[in-house]
């Protein structure tokens, strides 16, 4: 066994990362930073630690965009919550905890529903377009249920914020989708959906006998989807649709900008991950479509990732002489002088098997990060704390 | 097969007194597998295609015919079973157990089939889009034809008995929020299709989902602050939506093992300096790194602890902690898993 003396989960915290480049200074003079990944790698958490060390490596006024309530961060970042409003995080408190920030640190969280409401304000022609809209019972609903509208409220608010230029730098948290790939796509399936041919068709509108103005083709089509449907729901559904076609020009002029913002060399894009087996494999995708997408990957963040010690050779053969030896127990009790039951033997190694079986997956896992090609990488240690407190995101900030 | 459509109409709204009771009730494995409907959540990398696959492991060993369904269609759940995936037709994959998989279309295309007697043809495809888009902006459709294809399989028929085709059907939901409007459809849809041959098939499959002692649900946690305070909320809402029962929690990767004082004694003994060198030979290498796993594995015993404390307070259901598997194939794990389960809910 070759480690030191004192190799401990904690002592290896400090040791130097993969990666030695501050990712706050290199992400630092971007306008936008955009965290993307699969739900449960511990976004929101990267996103505030993010935004942490970009404020404490530029002086730039930096506002960390979260989408998820989760009401511990408000708690870790020092303030009773977080809103629709940004709050300032307070620079004494950070201090307090070990960063010193030279910019600004703000954090909001948004707001589904208002987002959704002003985008129809904004891009109705008229006042009484956007309150029969806002008004009809599948308004909501839609904005509930449409894959993507989650994503694309927040593509909105981001788009707003940078566009009224108060804050250096937005890091966003993106929303945690099935597919990460949600949030690319938003503004273009928006603008299919309202720009639809189908749209067309229905919003030509039910008569008591089914649909009127139909092409002969889609006619039977129609009388059968209202048989099943009741004509009362077509009813909403086309007089919802025919308002919602007057929207069609703002949306589609909204989608070019905000793909334009999303391309800018201005945006970077971070892909968060954990070596799990399904996260990894949409975070690989992820950075796929990036490309595809002509959007900049700058970034990749491997969250939770066991200690080096965990690999250690000598470990795991003192780990399963502990547990595979039947005499080991009772060896150890003459030599320590200590009473060591075969059972409690037993436990201590294998924890450490068990770490060491997850630890070896993580490794070929991280072999395939080569693939996405040439951005750092930086890899968060598995604390043996939860983040839960300011001191914690700290740490993760640091190791950014 | 008679067609579920011909079938009386009966809602059947359980008492409050009924519900409470079967709310309260301890339950215990054989209680659960009695239940004709189990709709297993959580939220993403909760571990749900691996606890539905060892209920419905459990349940086939118990000799019931049970057949999982898997609503993401991403074929997780027949990987859990050690199979290829599956398709829209039930597959046996292991003995007394089959495997579907939900995909929107070819649920529409046979929706229509069976209730309406549509031919399946290819000229449904304008209907379909039609459908498809009324579906995603009026929740109900859509989430019917998941929910319509499970109640319709509870229904079927073997044509000879007349006795049920399954004993069992456990559904693999999709995320979170999905997996709720899926539940809350039937009462979504009985709000908004007040006409239309739909409305039938609604109520009977709304009081289906209603019935506690045919339907219930398994709600899937980790141990980590989020999946934890999504599990307590998607609860409060399954609830309060739908209607549906929810009898048990699941907390997946529980590391319910304590690090001791006699383990702790173990080890400093081991990395004392004056034995250092003796139980290094003796072992075949330092033990100096196990401490991490020593470490490591209290803190995640307290965080276990700390979050199976808030699921019991929250919950009014029993919490079990299922312990972290790491073999590396689906069956194997899943079988470890379901003997957890069987062990922990005996």
């Amino acid at each position: 066994m070759t480690a030191g003396e004192n190799v401990t989960v904690r002592e290896r915290r400090r040791s130097p990362r993969s990666e030695p480049a501050g990712l706050g200074r290199r992400l630092g003079s971007l306008d936008v930073v955009i965290c993307c990944g699969s739900g449960g790698v511990g976004k929101t958490t990267v996103s505030a630690a993010l935004g942490m060390a970009i404020a404490a490596a530029e002086d730039k006024r930096v506002l960390v965009l979260t989408v998820d309530p989760a009401r511990r961060l408000a708690t870790a970042l020092g303030i009773k919550g977080i809103g629709a409003e940004p709050v300032r995080i307070p620079k004494a408190r950070l201090r307090r905890a070990g960063i010193t920030i030279a910019g600004d640190l703000e954090a909001a969280m948004l707001d589904m529903k208002q987002a959704w409401d002003r985008m129809i304000e904004r891009y109705s022609p008229d006042r009484a377009t956007a309150q029969r809209i806002l008004r009809n019972p599948l308004y909501q609903r839609i904005t509930d249920s449409f894959v993507g509208s989650h994503e694309y409220a927040a593509i909105e608010a981001l788009y707003e914020l940078h566009d009224a230029g108060e804050y250096d730098c937005i890091v966003v948290d993106t929303p945690p989708s099935r597919n990460a790939l949600d949030f690319l796509e938003a503004p273009s399936r928006l603008t299919d959906y309202v720009g639809s041919r189908l749209l067309s068709l229905l919003s030509g509108g039910p008569s008591r006998f089914g649909f009127r103005a139909m092409n002969f083709a889609a006619a039977p089509f129609l009388r059968l989807a209202d048989r099943l449907l009741g004509a009362e729901v077509l009813a909403e559904v086309s007089d919802f649709v025919r308002q919602l076609q007057l929207l069609y020009d703002g949306i589609q002029g909204r989608a070019r900008s905000v793909y334009r913002l999303l391309r800018s060399p201005q945006t970077g894009f971070v892909v968060v991950t954990t070596l799990e087996q399904g996260p990894f494999t949409e975070a690989e995708f992820f950075c796929t479509k990036l490309r595809e997408f002509k959007m900049p990957l700058r970034a990749m963040v491997v969250n939770r990732v066991l200690p080096e010690v965990f690999r250690d050779p000598g470990g795991v053969a003192a780990a399963t002489t502990l547990v595979e030896d039947s005499k080991v127990a009772k060896w150890l009790s003459d030599e320590l002088h200590v009473r060591v039951a075969a059972e409690t033997a037993r436990f201590v190694g294998s924890i450490f098997l068990t770490r060491n079986t997850l630890a070896n997956r993580e490794t070929r896992q991280l072999a395939k990060l080569g693939r996405i090609g040439d951005v750092p990488v930086v890899r968060i240690p598995l604390f043996s704390e939860e983040v839960s407190e300011l001191e914690g995101l700290v740490r993760i900030a640091k190791a950014l | 097969m008679s067609s579920p459509a011909d079938t009386p109409q009966r809602s059947w709204r359980p008492s409050t007194a009924v519900r409470s009771a079967v709310a309260g009730e301890r339950i215990d494995l054989a209680t659960l597998l009695r239940r004709r409907v189990i709709f297993v959540v959580g939220k993403g990398g909760t571990g749900r295609s691996t606890m539905t696959a060892a209920l419905a492991l459990l349940a086939a060993r118990a000799g019931k015919r049970v057949l999982a369904i898997d609503v993401d269609a991403k074929g997780d759940l027949a990987a859990a079973l050690g199979s290829p995936p599956a398709g829209f037709a039930p597959r046996v994959v292991q003995h007394n157990l089959s495997v579907l998989e939900l995909r929107t279309d070819e649920s529409f295309q046979e929706y229509l089939n069976i209730y309406f007697k549509v031919p399946r043809v290819t000229r449904l495809t304008p209907l379909a889009r039609v459908f498809d888009f009324i579906a995603t902006g009026v929740p109900g459709p859509r989430d019917m034809l998941v929910v319509g294809k499970i109640a319709y399989e509870e229904r079927r028929k073997e044509a000879g008995s007349g006795s049920p085709v399954w004993d069992l059907i456990l559904v693999d939901c999709a995320a979170g929020g999905q997996a709720e409007s899926h539940l809350a459809a039937p009462k979504a849809m009985l709000t908004l299709v007040r006409g239309g041959l739909i409305r039938a098939q609604v109520e009977w499959i709304d009081a289906l989902i209603r019935d506690p002692r045919r339907t219930t649900t398994v709600l899937c946690a980790l141990p980590e602050e989020m999946p934890v305070v999504e599990a307590i909320e998607l609860h409060e809402r399954l609830r309060r939506g739908s209607g549906v029962a929810v009898d048990l929690c699941l907390l997946n990767r529980a590391a319910d093992e304590p690090v001791t004082a006699s383990h702790r004694r173990l080890m400093s003994a081991m990395t004392e300096s004056e034995h250092a060198d003796a139980v290094s030979e003796r072992l075949g290498g330092s033990p100096r790194p196990l401490e991490a796993g020593v470490d490591l594995q209290a803190h995640l015993y307290d965080t276990t602890a700390r979050y199976l404390r808030q699921l019991r307070t929250k919950l009014s259901m029993p919490v079990v902690p299922v312990p972290f598997i790491v073999d590396r194939t689906g069956l194997t794990t899943t079988r470890a898993v379901a003997d957890a389960l069987n062990g922990r809910l005996s």
